[in-house]
């Protein structure tokens, strides 16, 4: 649905995007993360038609955002990293300006409206004046704004940046449900333990180039050689540590909080002989756990600036 | 009101712009807008008492200056209130980058800067309506007649349109706030300038003093001139949108296309124009030819500094889209970006300027006065140009060969008598016209009679030939560019006509 083909953007000799190349397939959500001027914005304003690359192309519903921009903005959605709303406009009178803007007339236009207000749960809004109402809210009706025109893409950028935690698990339902009617969403966020939760995969991208796409579990397995493992043992046994460095496959073994956390360099097999020969060797072992990896940690991982 | 009716206006207002609609309903709750009309009315209320209180009185002008009073106030609205309202509309939604969220949508920026436009017509319509009473009042008071009134109205009308274009082309000129600042102030004193303008027609036609091309004082030489200055007025503006558009389009797109036809337009009214006074007397003739080089050559020289300065390079989609073959193709042809297609479309003109005034059948001086005209706009827009395209041709200088060629000019005016003072050493200070000058075009121009007796008229003639050596390069850079991109562009994968993701699919 969403395909980025060698997508190239410099600015006065600065490469903002370098060879981004990635796809989405329909109804899927995909996180763009990365940090500050990483790029993730310049790659959602092409895709949004609002800048062109100097090289390579993307293609939204088939369609080329070179090419045919008119044909991209009519099945597209985006929603930037900012507002966005008018001085003396009503919420109606706002989306009602956007539906109409998209060509949309008549009762089509009243019907897309009324849809969307009571969607975005803003029916009690619908004559507030929109630049008085709360930043979350706000987010809300630029939302509602994106999908007025029921775009089979979304691009969010920044969606719930400077929400509080109520309005981010609003808005984390809203996308789940939007990406559960079908929709494709490319969404970059800061907050990286929330694009865990709404995401499918992620793409992440530093100054400029993309350095790893997939599930959160496929980029780590690609990225690391080995396995995070972790024992705890009801009772302390100083031997555990030298037993656990003398096994094959086994390094840096380390204590963290009581429990011994260690790299394994083997497979599953291995990983089930591994914990019986602890069992054997008389060890209590009260857990015995693979640690689960985040999307903190693959972005510590794979990146080499500071974590947002 | 019912709510069957709201629906019927509803869907009747899906007809108007989209911009227009959301404009009028932001102007009818924004603060300047309710000021600015009870200001009117309060204004338009004071002066109809105090004219009423005249015409008490027995004064037969009281319906006059009731009018002129009137008039006053309806132009400060017109030629100030609406016109930077127009201004700050564009600004802001640039300033918010709002605009980027209608750019994303079905509104092309043509649709933008009209709808714009449209809610300034309405926000100066319902000035007028609020004075209109009062207009009335006017009439009635008597010394006024009913077609002064409408005929005053109706240029406002337009100056104002007008105006209100002109302050939303300067709007689209600025991205950052200091600059649109910068371009705020400047339009301000764009305003104060209009406004003097607006008088300098009215006392020329007032004192008959357009030499022997006078309107005269027949109803049908009035209606001529406003029908002259209506058709000026209205074509410029239209070429205001244009100039607007073509600022708030994406470089990806032909932007040049609807200019040059504009543009083109633009020339033939001023032919149009000049040729009217083809059954005139001689002298009448004369000015006219003379009116033609002056208005016509203006005109050439700003549409060469844009065209003959464009990029060769061509992006990539006005390239596929120059492939498609076309009805009107070959008709289109001249106006189609690329291919040193600007140069030619110069050149095309100065031949209908040429042409336009050799209909009069002047003497050899005065049609080879308007060649020199057409000589000097070649030499100085075409060789800063061809220079740099010989090394770069591919490079993205617009706006640096614009600022050369205008360089060029201001250093022409002057370096000759610098050189002559500091290098001649001379003692006598002479700022007679004399040879060193002939690089001068103003002076040239000015000067021709003696040019021509002196025969000094062979070195404007070279430098016109230079310029034509340089047009002619940059037509034959731009071609080779062109045919090179577009062969490129053509090996791209085919897709099939009206395939998703095919540039066909557009059309």
């Amino acid at each position: 649905m969403l395909e980025l083909d060698g997508l190239v953007r410099h600015f006065d000799g600065v490469r903002a995007v370098d060879d981004v190349s990635f796809s989405v397939e329909r109804g899927k959500v995909l996180g763009f993360i990365g940090h500050n001027g990483a790029g993730k914005t310049t790659t959602m304003r092409i895709l949004a038609t609002l800048d062109t690359p100097q090289r390579g192309d993307a293609r939204i519903g088939g369609y080329s955002v070179v090419d045919a921009p008119e044909q991209v903005r009519r099945i597209t959605g985006f929603m930037p990293d900012y507002a966005g709303v008018y001085a003396n406009t009503t919420v109606t009178e706002y989306l009602d300006f956007f539906a109409r803007a998209h060509d949309l007339r008549g009762e089509t236009r009243r019907r897309a409206v009324d849809t969307i207000i009571e969607f975005m749960g803003i029916g009690e809004l619908r004559d507030r004046d929109v630049e008085s109402l709360s930043k979350g809210l706000k987010q809300r009706v630029a939302l509602g704004r994106a999908i007025v025109h029921d775009p089979e893409v979304l691009i969010l950028d920044e969606p719930a940046a400077n929400l509080d935690p109520r309005a981010r698990i609003e808005f984390r339902t809203l996308i789940r449900e939007l990406a559960g009617d079908g929709k494709t969403i490319l969404l970059s966020s800061h907050i990286l333990t929330e694009l865990a939760e709404m995401c499918d995969a992620v793409a992440v991208i530093e100054r400029g180039r993309i350095l790893a796409t997939g599930t959160v579990q496929e980029i780590l397995r690609g990225v690391r050689q080995r396995r995070v493992l972790s024992v705890r043992l009801a009772a302390a046994d100083e031997r555990i540590e030298r037993f656990l460095l003398e096994q094959p496959g086994v390094v840096n073994v380390h204590d963290v909080g009581g429990r011994l956390q260690f790299e394994f360099d083997g497979g599953d097999a291995e990983q089930v002989a591994l914990i019986g020969r602890l069992i054997a060797a008389g060890f209590p072992v009260l857990e015995f756990s693979a640690h689960k990896a985040g999307l903190e940690d693959l972005f510590i991982e794979i990146t080499e600036g500071p974590a947002q | 009101m019912s709510a069957a009716l709201l629906r019927w206006l509803d869907d009747a207002s899906d007809r108007l712009s989209a911009i227009a609609v959301k404009e009028v309903r932001q102007v009818v709750r924004s603060r300047e807008f309710t000021y600015a009309f009870f200001a009117s009315l309060v204004a338009a209320l004071a002066i109809a008492f105090f004219g009423a209180a005249d015409a008490l009185t027995g004064s037969g002008t009281s319906g006059t200056w009731t009018f002129v009073a009137l008039m006053v106030c309806l132009t400060l609205l017109g030629l100030t209130v609406v016109p930077l309202g127009a201004f700050n509309a564009l600004r802001t939604e640039r300033m918010e980058q709002t605009f980027d969220l209608i750019t994303i949508t079905a509104l092309s920026p043509r649709r933008v800067v009209i709808g714009k436009l449209t809610a300034q017509v309405v926000k100066l319509v319902t000035f007028f309506a609020a004075v209109a009473p009062f207009m009335a009042m006017s009439f009635l008071l008597g010394g006024i007649d009913f077609v002064t009134i409408l005929i005053s109205l109706g240029v406002l009308f337009i100056l104002s349109m007008w105006t209100s274009a002109a302050f939303l082309f300067l709007s689209t000129l600025a991205k950052s706030r200091a600059t649109s600042g910068l371009v705020f102030g400047a339009a301000g004193f764009l305003v104060i300038f209009v406004l003097f303008l607006s008088r300098i027609p009215m006392l020329v036609f007032g004192r008959g003093g357009m030499g022997a091309m006078s309107f005269g004082t027949s109803r049908a030489a009035t209606w001529w001139a406003l029908a002259i200055m209506a058709s000026g007025c209205v074509m410029t503006l239209i070429n205001l949108v244009l100039l607007a558009e073509n600022r708030l389009a994406v470089p990806t797109v032909n932007r040049v296309t609807p200019l040059r036809i504009g543009f083109l337009g633009q020339f033939l009214l001023i032919a149009g124009w000049v040729l009217s006074y083809l059954g005139e007397p001689p002298r009448v003739q004369e000015d006219a030819i003379g009116a033609l080089g002056v208005i016509g050559g203006l005109h050439l020289g700003l549409v060469a500094l844009f065209a003959v300065t464009e990029d060769l390079v061509l992006p990539r989609r006005a390239l596929l889209e120059m492939q498609r073959p076309g009805p009107r193709g070959w008709l289109l042809a001249l106006f189609r970006p690329g291919g040193g297609r600007g140069a030619a479309w110069v050149l095309a003109q100065m031949a209908l300027l040429v042409a336009a005034g050799a209909i009069f059948q002047p003497d050899g001086s005065t049609l080879r006065w308007l060649v020199a005209i057409c000589a000097y706009v070649c030499f100085f827009t075409g060789i800063p140009a061809y220079f740099y395209r010989r090394i770069r041709p591919r490079g993205t200088a617009t706006l640096k060969l614009r600022v050369a060629a205008l360089l060029m000019l201001p250093i022409a005016l002057i370096l000759p008598d610098i050189l002559y003072y500091v290098m001649g050493k001379s003692e006598v200070f002479d700022l007679g016209f004399g040879r060193r000058h002939l690089i001068n075009p103003f002076r040239t121009l000015a000067n021709w009679p003696f040019v021509e007796s002196s025969g000094w008229s062979v070195v404007p003639f070279l430098l016109g030939l230079a310029g034509l050596v340089a047009y002619l390069g940059l037509i034959q850079l731009g071609a080779r560019t062109t045919a090179e991109d577009m062969a490129i562009a053509a090996e791209a994968p085919p897709i099939a006509d009206g395939e998703p993701g095919s540039a066909d699919a557009l059309y």
